[in-house]
């Protein structure tokens, strides 16, 4: 990739992970639910749970892609104004606790825009945050973007969908960083249905590709953890952790519980972990 | 496309040539000849005065259509009707079209008649017009009228006149069964330097000027000369509108735009659309002189374009019946929708009952407190209202979940888009269904008044009417589009709608325009006393307009537009909406500074009936503002 002068993190984790015969697990979090500080304790349970790479959700007003789950996640962040910055310094925080594992920024498209194109990408680099997945700017839109992020070394991951069709080979094109292929037409949330025709689109896009392929949307057990495995590189999920924070939260308000509460958290990824 | 002539030919009338102004038409044609369209030469005297006094840009040339004509009834009509072409589209020969070109000094253009064959009426060889003829006007053969017949000969036939003509300098133009519709294919096929109509744009054998104005748009592409036709391909007006959205709906987004593309210009589609808002919602719209309105306020002449008077009350029919048939011809049998106060949730649940189709309705679950009586027409009407309790629980986040819902159910589902916003297409495609408001309002005020209006005033929501209204009369500069936008309880208070006068540039439920959003990006929660205002976005093609300065926008506060309801309702016994209302105290500020010749039209978007209840409580229950 252009503009970067070292190996990207995230390259580095697919590659050892492929070198082992192993799919990597993408757990996502909402920054800032419940709050910063806990957002940083749960990332580091998450490495120890055994996440290899690292969704970081900017909570937004109006998230259009997300499911009921992720909207109150979001709204509860809102709630403590966290912004894009607040979200790259969480990384950075987490960083600071010895995670490794490389991280990811989910945000819709308008925070950036409002942050700065120029500035954005940058800041990110600058963190040691390895791409970004902006789920509301398509290719047609992403021109800018992609430059800028290649500028500053920075992996702009992009959507494909069941419904990309002829779209596919054109976004590939651009990839960068690895593929995240939407597995079923909707919003982010726990199903127990995928698309009918989930595994030939997979593979249709592996084909295509010599980048990773992640799968995600709805994936939210290990049974579906282990079936995805199967397809293709890595593995996001999403809203179930999402939901399994949502509970834990009356634990992890309380100083005497929250250890407690992070276990909860940290047990549920744990038995997603099928590498070991 | 654009440097294609337009001649209108068999004009009649001083009032329809008036509707002509502005327009970029090159001929203006007078028919002698024997036909129902004949004119006396003191009639066409009194038409070229008419057409030069109209005095703004390029004056038509003006065309004399004759058969056969002896050279003392050229003189005869010559003498009195002064042309710049003299047409023929008899047999006349070569001797006699050169001595007509000496003799009067005029141009002349030898029209053809093409028989289905290729050949040429008449047994003619076109060689023998070499250095004696200016243009060539290539017809249909009518074995009872020669040409002028109306019906469309083959164009590929067309290629031999165009190069003849070319190579030897003069100009070819087409005629023969042109109309709206067909006119770009035409030019397509031909490659003519120009085109000729006269029955194509008429309406049961009388010239109609939406006709003439449509085809001219059609020939020169948009009005708006020295703008670019906007939206791009890319679906931008500037940097404005594009289409962000998740990668699950591009396709379906694609799609929705080439399906559009290719109804557009289907006569059947536009038929059939044209038909329901006729027959079914009862347009045109009165364009009503409010009188006692314009004496009370002492300045400006105000006009009420009353969309009030469509079915459902309001003018979002106008798009619910476009998107309606559109999805039919689509072959989806599930349409959804967004509303706020409700008005295009019930035009759409309307217009599903009329198509047969199922439909389901997204409100904020505080929008269907405020609107207990839509959602019950909704239910009524067979649609199922669905609750939606995520954000602020109003129109933004109806079409949030509009939106999400039909990410998941793209491949049976159309969505009805309710404003000119969101992604490409739907604020291009809004906006053409809407137009009819502003098309039908220049064809009235020409008819009543023989010029364009000063001023129109429309209030902006997402901005629907607005662009409806403004959109025929960009290209117009002495005309001011005002729109006018919801100030709640004061700009300078948290709680306003007023996205043009605070809001910065952003990307918001699709598209890129004008947003109330804090430093950070995140979409702050709109407040308008108007539910259909209460939307913290706007439509692009308004960001655009006001960027470009086309545009100005304003802020009315509730207090105001509560005001300027009550006035309208007590001076014209008209109770218009709450969100015409804003439009109207829009007017209340600028008309008394006006001149009582100028002319405002208010775009009176929809009646009040719906908000009477909440009004009650603010003038009758002391509720607070």
């Amino acid at each position: 990739m252009s503009g970067a002068t070292t190996v990207n993190l995230m390259d580095k984790t697919f590659a050892d992970l492929k070198a082992a015969g192993k799919t990597a697990l993408i757990p996502f979090i909402t920054v800032g639910d419940p709050d910063p500080d806990t957002t940083v304790d749960i990332i580091v349970e998450l490495e120890r749970a055994g996440a290899d790479i690292l969704e970081l959700g900017v909570p937004y007003s109006d998230p259009l892609a997300d499911g009921p789950v992720i909207q109150r996640a979001s709204e509860r962040a809102l709630v403590r104004r966290i912004t894009v910055e607040t979200c790259i310094d969480t990384a950075r925080k987490a960083r600071e606790r010895g995670v490794k594992m490389p991280f990811v920024l989910f945000t819709y498209y308008n925070p950036v825009l409002q942050t700065g194109l120029e500035r954005f990408f940058p800041l990110l680099q600058e963190a040691g945050i390895s791409g970004v997945i902006i789920p509301d700017l398509p290719y047609e839109e992403a021109e800018e973007a992609l430059k800028l992020a290649d500028a500053a070394g920075v992996q702009l991951v992009p959507l494909v969908a069941p419904t990309s069709e002829s779209r596919i080979a054109k976004i590939l094109s651009r990839a960068r960083g690895f593929i995240y292929c939407v597995s079923s037409l909707g919003v982010t949330g726990e199903r127990s249905t995928f698309h009918r025709q989930v595994d030939e689109f997979i593979a249709s896009v592996k084909a295509q590709t010599d980048l990773p392929v992640a799968v995600g949307f709805g994936i939210s057990n290990r049974e579906q953890v282990l079936r995805f495995s199967e397809l293709c590189d890595g593995v996001v999920v999403g809203s179930a952790i999402v939901r399994k924070i949502e509970e834990s939260l009356p634990l992890l308000k309380n100083e005497a519980t929250r250890e407690q509460g992070l276990l909860q958290i940290r047990d549920f990824v744990a038995q997603l972990n099928i590498k070991d | 496309m654009g440097h294609t002539a337009v001649k209108i030919c068999g004009l009649q009338s001083v009032e329809v040539l008036k509707s002509m102004i502005n327009l970029p038409v090159d001929f203006i044609g007078y028919v002698f000849a024997e036909s129902r369209r004949k004119i006396s030469p003191a009639k066409a005297a009194e038409l070229t005065a008419a057409l030069n006094s109209l005095g703004n840009g390029k004056v038509p040339e003006t065309v004399g259509v004759f058969v056969n004509p002896t050279l003392e009834e050229l003189e005869e009509v010559l003498s009195e009707a002064r042309l710049d072409v003299v047409q023929l589209h008899g047999t006349e020969a070569p001797e006699f079209c050169g001595e007509v070109k000496r003799r009067f000094g005029v141009k002349v253009f030898k029209a053809f008649s093409v028989k289905p064959d290729g050949i040429l009426h008449g047994g003619l060889s076109l060689e023998a017009y070499e250095g004696v003829i200016d243009g060539i006007l290539l017809d249909t053969y009518d074995p009872r009228y020669g040409g002028g017949s109306g019906t469309a000969f083959a164009w590929e036939y067309a290629a031999y006149y165009r190069d003849w003509a070319r190579e030897r300098g003069i100009l070819f133009l087409a005629a023969g069964g042109l109309h709206p519709e067909n006119v770009r294919d035409a030019i397509a096929a031909m490659e003519p330097d120009g085109v000729d109509v006269s029955s194509g744009v008429e309406s049961e054998g009388v010239k109609d000027p939406a006709k003439i104005a449509a085809f001219v748009e059609r020939v020169k592409g948009s009005m708006t000369q020295e703008n670019k036709q906007v939206p791009d391909e890319h679906g931008r007006f500037g940097p404005f509108g594009g289409r962000y959205v998740p990668e699950t709906l591009m396709n379906a987004l694609i799609e929705l735009e080439e399906s559009y593309r290719k109804f557009q210009d289907d006569p059947e589609f536009r038929e059939e659309i044209a038909y329901l808002l006729k027959q079914y919602s009862g347009r045109e719209t009165p364009l009503y002189y409010a009188e006692r309105l314009s004496e009370h306020l002492g300045g400006a002449k105000i006009y009420l374009k009353r969309e009030d008077l469509n079915h459902t009350g309001a003018h979002k029919i106008n798009n619910a019946i476009g998107q309606g048939i559109l999805a039919k011809r689509m072959g989806k049998r599930k349409v959804i929708a967004e509303t706020g106060a409700g008005q295009h949730g019930v035009a759409t649940a309307t217009v599903a009952a009329l198509l047969g189709l199922e439909c389901k309705v997204f409100m904020g679950e505080e929008d269907t407190k405020r609107q207990q009586l839509n959602v019950f027409r909704m239910k009524l009407l067979g649609a199922e209202v669905v609750p939606v309790l995520s954000g602020t629980r109003t129109l933004k986040d109806a079409c949030n979940e509009a939106l999400r819902y039909w990410v998941s159910h793209v491949q049976d589902t159309f969505y009805i888009l309710g404003s000119a916003t969101g992604p490409h297409p739907y604020p291009m495609m809004v906006r053409n269904f809407q137009r009819i408001i502003g098309d039908e309002t220049r064809r009235q005020i020409l008819e009543t008044e023989g010029r364009l209006p000063d001023m129109l005033i429309a209030a902006v929501g997402g901005g629907s009417n607005a662009i409806g209204m403004f959109y025929p009369f960009v290209g117009d500069e002495s005309v001011k589009l005002v729109g006018v936008e919801a100030a709640g309880r004061g700009v300078d208070t948290e709680f306003h709608a007023a996205t043009m006068t605070k809001g910065t540039k952003g990307v918001f439920q699709g598209s890129m325009s004008y947003l109330l959003q804090d430093a950070f990006g995140q979409v702050l929660p709109a407040h308008s006393i108007s539910a259909g205002l209460d939307y913290p976005g706007i439509g692009p093609e308004h960001s655009y307009l006001k960027d470009i300065e086309r545009a100005q926008y304003y802020p009315i506060t509730d207090r105001e537009a509560l005001d300027a309801l009550q006035l309208l309702s007590r001076l014209e016994g008209i109770i218009p909406a709450l969100e015409s209302a804003h439009a109207v105290a829009q007017a209340v500020k600028l008309a008394p500074g006006m001149s009582r010749d100028e002319i405002v039209v208010i775009c009176l978007s929809g009646r009040g009936d719906k908000d009477v209840e909440s009004i009650m409580a603010y003038t009758e229950g002391g509720a607070e503002l």
